[in-house]
């Protein structure tokens, strides 16, 4: 059988996911059960909750861009070096690049940037680019020779392999890789904030934590974990399960 | 006939000691070595061997999916067409935009294409899976859709690498005999790969057999059977003889 699917650990990641995501619900209503437990026994009162809500939207606002920027770049280099006949000389050269610790490279964001929110931003591309990119690179590598052959004996030449071939392949790992750029982009976005010391969850977790765990930190702890299990519910949950039916061997 | 090398126009392709090479990183192996043989136009050749005899390779030279190292491939033919063993459908399109697939690269609209693609789909007696998409199919379903895909675009020459190998028997029955009535009506050139002894003589004017390492052209048989073929029949049981003993020296 041809795996339509380019890379063959996409298809099992696919797999797990979409199981472990049936049982999302019952974990996201847990985290907002205990939560409301702790709110009716009074643990969070002294929450400043705007506070926490603004510093959230910030901080998610940021994610979305950097996470628009990042799926433009990533999947257009990839689809590019995968189109082209150099993509075996690419590959070594970005995955030296990926291996670079990303919070290593703050201080150059910073130095070019200054503490603003673009810095932030430019930050977490440079961070959630990598699984998007090598996610679909994996997929039009791997992709089974007959498909490509298919695709080529069948006028998918030149500039139309990408549109019609090379995208629509490496759909699924575009998802996953944007699941890990994702969760990637969270610790990006937030660690950043923390040590530029610039609005948003990351400054609210740190102003809380100043003097040990408190109820704010705690209560922001909650408030994250829920969004991640809406976004990943509502959104990739969904995708992935479609993804999962429609590119099945 | 067998090792016709004359150039002349009632030859689809032309093959004149043609030899291949894998050089990549991995290994530098010959894959064929001094292939000759013609395909006459609307005719339908079959080529038969053991694994690593090459046919594959042999089928992405004649496509020109693979650069060959020496000899002369002389290609009288503009609109070819492969129907795949593994099938080798875009498992994002349904089986419509499959078979149509052909007819949009090449820039026809989107409504004649559909027409056309819903039109071959019944040929191949699919009429009424057009939405389906690959992985809601039987691999005959699929083969069918493979099938409906190389037609819509009206080839002068169909390359079949080994079409029934992962159908059942009831299966590649209905669709050898679908690929007949197709032949005739079409007259297009068909050459196939094929790894059953009694399906290459049903099916074949000519059988190309060939050797492995490196994969070589051992002998060329016609089939001069009348049509439609008594596969019950003494002089068909004959020609099976004939061939495994053939297959049996190459092996």
């Amino acid at each position: 059988m041809i795996r339509s699917v380019g890379h063959p650990q996409n298809r099992a990641w696919h797999r797990s996911h979409t199981r472990n995501y049936r049982n999302a619900w019952f974990i996201m209503a847990g985290a907002i059960g205990i939560a409301a437990l702790l709110w009716f026994l009074g643990d969070f009162g002294s929450v400043a909750w705007p506070a926490l809500g603004a510093a959230i939207l910030q901080t998610t606002y940021r994610l979305a861009l950097a996470y628009g920027i990042a799926l433009l770049l990533g999947v257009a280099i990839a689809l590019l070096v995968g189109w082209s006949p150099f993509a075996d000389f690419f590959f070594p050269f970005f995955d030296v690049l990926q291996n670079l610790p990303s919070f290593a490279l703050i201080p150059l964001f910073i130095y070019f940037l200054g503490f603003t929110n673009q810095m932030i931003i430019l930050f977490a591309v440079s961070s959630i680019i990598w699984p998007i990119l090598f996610a679909v690179l994996n997929a039009i590598k791997s992709a089974h020779k007959d498909l490509s052959d298919a695709a080529t004996i069948f006028g998918a030449h030149g500039w139309k392999r990408i549109p019609y071939y090379l995208a629509p392949l490496s759909y699924p790992a575009i998802l996953t890789g944007s699941i890990v750029g994702i969760a990637i982009g969270w610790e990006a976005v937030i660690g950043a904030e923390i040590i530029a010391n610039i609005t948003g969850f990351g400054d609210f977790i740190k102003t809380a934590s100043a003097t040990g765990i408190s109820q704010a930190s705690v209560a922001g702890t909650f408030a994250i974990l829920v969004i991640v299990f809406v976004i990943n519910r509502l959104v990739w949950a969904p995708l992935l399960a479609e993804s999962s039916k429609r590119y099945a061997e | 006939m067998p090792n016709d090398m004359s150039h002349s126009s009632d030859m689809a392709l032309v093959l004149s000691r043609v030899s291949a090479r894998f050089n990549d990183e991995k290994k530098n192996v010959l894959a064929l070595k001094d292939i000759s043989f013609s395909l006459p136009k609307g005719s339908f050749v079959s080529i038969i061997g053991p694994s690593g005899a090459g046919k594959s390779t042999l089928m992405r030279v004649i496509l020109g999916l693979m650069e060959h190292e020496s000899g002369e491939v002389v290609r009288d033919f503009e609109r070819p067409a492969m129907v795949f063993q593994n099938y080798a459908l875009f498992p994002w399109l349904n089986a419509r935009d499959n078979v149509a697939f052909g007819l949009r690269m090449s820039g026809m609209d989107r409504k004649k294409r559909e027409h056309i693609a819903c039109e071959k789909l019944k040929e191949v007696g699919l009429e009424r899976l057009e939405d389906h998409y690959p992985s809601q199919l039987s691999g005959g379903q699929r083969q069918r859709v493979g099938l409906a895909r190389a037609l819509a675009i009206s080839p002068d020459l169909l390359i079949m690498d080994e079409p029934f190998s992962n159908l059942d028997t009831i299966t590649s029955e209905s669709l050898k005999a679908d690929l007949l009535r197709i032949w005739r009506s079409y007259g297009m050139t068909i050459l196939m790969v094929n790894h059953l002894i009694p399906d290459a003589i049903e099916l074949s004017d000519q059988i190309i057999v060939m050797e492995a390492h490196p994969g070589r052209v051992e002998k060329t048989l016609s089939v001069d059977l009348p049509r439609p073929r008594d596969v019950r029949g003494p002089q068909f049981f004959k020609e099976v003889d004939v061939l495994t003993e053939v297959i049996r020296k190459v092996s």
